[in-house]
């Protein structure tokens, strides 16, 4: 669905990416892993097509028009409360203003979080406003989600009500998660990228990635996470 | 003490040269502001949100004009629209008109340079959510104008400020001609040379008092940006 062919992408005249071919699996979710700094959240710019690259291409399938979720690590919300900024992909989308408060209202309330609904989203704590951002990017039902360290600051009860979301839409959309967190990794992936340096160093099931017999990914655990 | 006490006597009777010519102010300064906000908002939405060859060329002309001269933007009016002037046909030089534009040329540069920094402050925050939405151009400026509503009436308020208090260029186009373009600030310097103080002073106290409700609002204003722009 996703393939990212032969990239090349230089910032103020770094390397980042040399020739990075990618292709993600059609449906579930690929949890991307590696170091700070080695170019997972550039990866997710890419393939929202947020950067200008160098060279290459980024291809997506879809029989129609592809919709995108999106929650950056570094979140960006209008000057407006909860409702409205969730709301904010539906009326970009030109849906019908009662459609747009039923769904917003539906999953304020599926995810518990509708008493703030009217709270200025600029002024929410960290776990919340992550928690925010991470249900605007699902409200337009995206085709692709793609979430930038979506939980980092989320409490249990939170990251547990966006785990079981994700669980329960495996089969009906693409996720790309990029995490720091090992064991969320293991919980939630069905593929795992493991990214440094700006390189894929592999890609993997979850399978091998636990049992992690390879000496290069005992090596990157060791490296990055032990 | 003399001249003050018989400012405010004039005041208070109602005289009717004196309110004549507070609402040709208030209508020529209201006029050029509300022209000035139709072609600055749009033109400073516009380099907010575009990136183009000349860019900062055009930020810095526009800033460089918020420091012209009304005496000179006067003097080039009264050369163009003069009888011998290229644009002498319009027969506008020594009306409201023309007083209206050199107010406009004024406080233009006010309304496009403040506003465009706060829109392109706006526009470069929001510039990866509205990429990701791909959002159309005419959502976007609508997003940034809603924002940025609280800071650009504040700014509008200071042009309207500066068109209530400018002199140099209306005296010269307008010929501060009785009960036809004599406004507050040229009765003020044509009192005080005729050593009319008390009627000049009247003036100058509503002026200040103007003033004092111009802030007044900017004041509620930011109160209420508080409460309600979500900031």
């Amino acid at each position: 669905m996703i393939t990212l062919k032969n990239i090349f992408l230089r910032i103020n005249k770094k390397k980042i990416f040399n020739d990075l071919s990618l292709e993600f699996s059609k449906k579930g979710i690929s949890v991307i892993l590696g170091p700070n700094g080695s170019g997972k959240t550039l990866l997710t710019k890419v393939i929202l097509g947020l950067v200008n690259l160098d060279k290459g291409m980024i291809k997506v399938y879809s029989k129609n028009k592809i919709k995108l979720g999106y929650s950056p690590q570094k979140i960006t919300f209008l000057r407006r409360n909860v409702f409205d900024n969730i709301a904010f992909p539906m009326i970009l989308d030109g849906c019908d203003k009662s459609i747009i408060k039923k769904s917003v209202n539906d999953l304020l309330k599926k995810f518990g979080i509708f008493e703030i609904k009217n709270l200025s989203a600029r002024n929410l704590s960290g776990g919340l406003g992550q928690f925010v951002s991470f249900v605007r990017s699902i409200v337009g039902e995206p085709e692709i989600l793609i979430l930038d360290e979506p939980s980092s600051n989320l409490d249990i009860n939170l990251k547990n009500r966006m785990e079981d979301y994700l669980m329960s839409q495996r089969h009906k959309r693409k996720v790309i998660m990029v995490t720091h967190d090992l064991f969320q990794a293991q919980r939630l992936a069905d593929e795992i990228i493991l990214v440094e340096n700006g390189v894929i160093l592999m890609k993997l099931s979850k399978k091998e990635f636990i049992n992690a017999k390879s000496n290069k990914i005992k090596s990157f655990l060791n490296k990055n996470y032990y | 003490m003399e001249i003050l006490l018989r400012a405010f006597e004039l005041i208070i009777s109602l005289d009717s040269d004196l309110y004549e010519i507070i609402f040709l102010s208030l209508k020529v300064s209201i006029i050029a502001l509300f022209f000035s906000v139709i072609i600055g908002v749009p033109v400073s939405a516009l380099i907010a949100t575009n990136s183009f060859v000349g860019k900062k060329f055009v930020k810095i002309l526009f800033n460089s004009l918020m420091a012209l001269p009304p005496v000179f933007v006067g003097l080039l009016l009264y050369i163009i629209f003069s009888k011998s002037g290229p644009l002498g046909f319009f027969e506008i030089l020594y009306t409201p008109a023309i007083m209206i534009i050199a107010q406009i040329i004024i406080i233009l540069p006010i309304i496009v340079s403040i506003n465009s920094e706060y829109l392109e402050t706006i526009f470069n925050e929001y510039k990866d959510l509205f990429g990701m939405l791909n959002a159309k151009l005419s959502h976007k400026i609508k997003v940034i104008l809603w924002d940025a509503r609280f800071s650009m009436f504040t700014c509008i308020l200071a042009g309207l400020g500066r068109a209530l208090s400018e002199v140099g260029a209306i005296i010269i186009v307008g010929g501060n001609i009785i009960h036809f373009t004599r406004v507050m600030t040229t009765t003020i310097a044509l009192e005080t040379s005729k050593g009319n103080l008390s009627f000049a002073m009247s003036l100058g106290i509503i002026l200040i008092f103007i003033a004092l409700i111009l802030n007044f609002i900017a004041l509620v204003v930011k109160n209420l940006s508080v409460k309600y722009s979500y900031d």
